[in-house]
């Protein structure tokens, strides 16, 4: 019963944060806001969507 | 008990300071602290995200965990519960101060990965403090980790103008920087 308890407590968790994302995705930008930028260049995690290597790919990309 | 309180709020700003003493969010302090007005948005953000953050976990540790005997979440529901407030906290700033979006809007996400809020959650349940225990450690550990960014950053900022060894420029001089901080800000320990 207990597992049972934390596998429903954890799918809640996990839906919440979902449901969040995606409406925190769809909420627009505020004006003047569309190309805000992190001044940071201090790690090297890379799934940071702050890290400037990000950046970097999209200007050679384009 | 306020004696106690102002104690626990002294200790966490400048004795057990969540950078210096801990070793904790050294990411956003190498990487966000290079110019103080980057330093203060992150500070604030941070603040800001770890007192909704506490309240939250400490609520629901002692109101679902707890009853439901399933402690051993406690890990995995605090870092879901910090990164749902973070979309929660960037979602409500959008929609009602675009102003202030812009000044913290780019460090939210980077709170996510930052490591204080989680171990502030998880101190609060782990030093078995009450209500107004947690909250005073809650607002502490945030402050002092924005008062060592904003310092850091001062310093940083001067050393740009400063002459320092080519073999030192960058990192190497921002970590003998904070080495020095550090022993400093040991040498607060004997006022409590």
């Amino acid at each position: 019963m207990k597992t049972i308890l934390a596998i429903l407590f954890f799918l809640v968790m996990v839906s919440l944060y979902i449901v969040l994302y995606l409406m925190n995705k769809r909420t627009p930008l505020p004006e003047g806001c569309e190309n805000l930028k992190a001044d940071c260049e201090g790690c090297h995690d890379y799934s940071c969507t702050n890290n400037p290597a990000h950046y970097r790919k999209k200007e050679t990309d384009q | 008990m306020i004696r106690e309180l102002c104690t626990l709020l002294v200790t966490s700003v400048l004795i057990n300071n969540a950078i210096l003493n801990q070793f904790l969010g050294m990411c956003p302090f190498m990487g966000v602290s290079k110019k103080r007005n980057s330093a203060l948005g992150m500070g604030v953000a941070v603040v800001f995200v770890i007192v909704v953050a506490s309240i939250v976990t400490y609520a629901l540790y002692y109101l679902v965990l707890v009853p439901l005997h399933i402690e051993y979440m406690k890990l995995i529901t605090f870092i879901l519960v910090i990164a749902s407030l973070v979309q929660l906290c960037e979602m409500f700033i959008k929609k009602t101060s675009p102003s202030l979006y812009k000044s913290l809007g780019v460090y939210l996400p980077l709170i996510t990965t930052n490591c204080v809020v989680l171990n502030c959650c998880l101190a609060n349940i782990s030093n078995g403090y009450g209500i107004a225990q947690m909250l005073v450690y809650s607002i502490g550990t945030p402050l002092g980790f924005a008062l060592v960014l904003y310092i850091f950053s001062s310093i940083r900022e001067r050393l740009e103008t400063s002459e320092v060894p080519r073999s030192f420029l960058g990192n190497p001089i921002a970590l003998i920087v904070a080495a020095i901080m550090a022993m400093a800000f040991s040498g607060l320990a004997g006022i409590v």
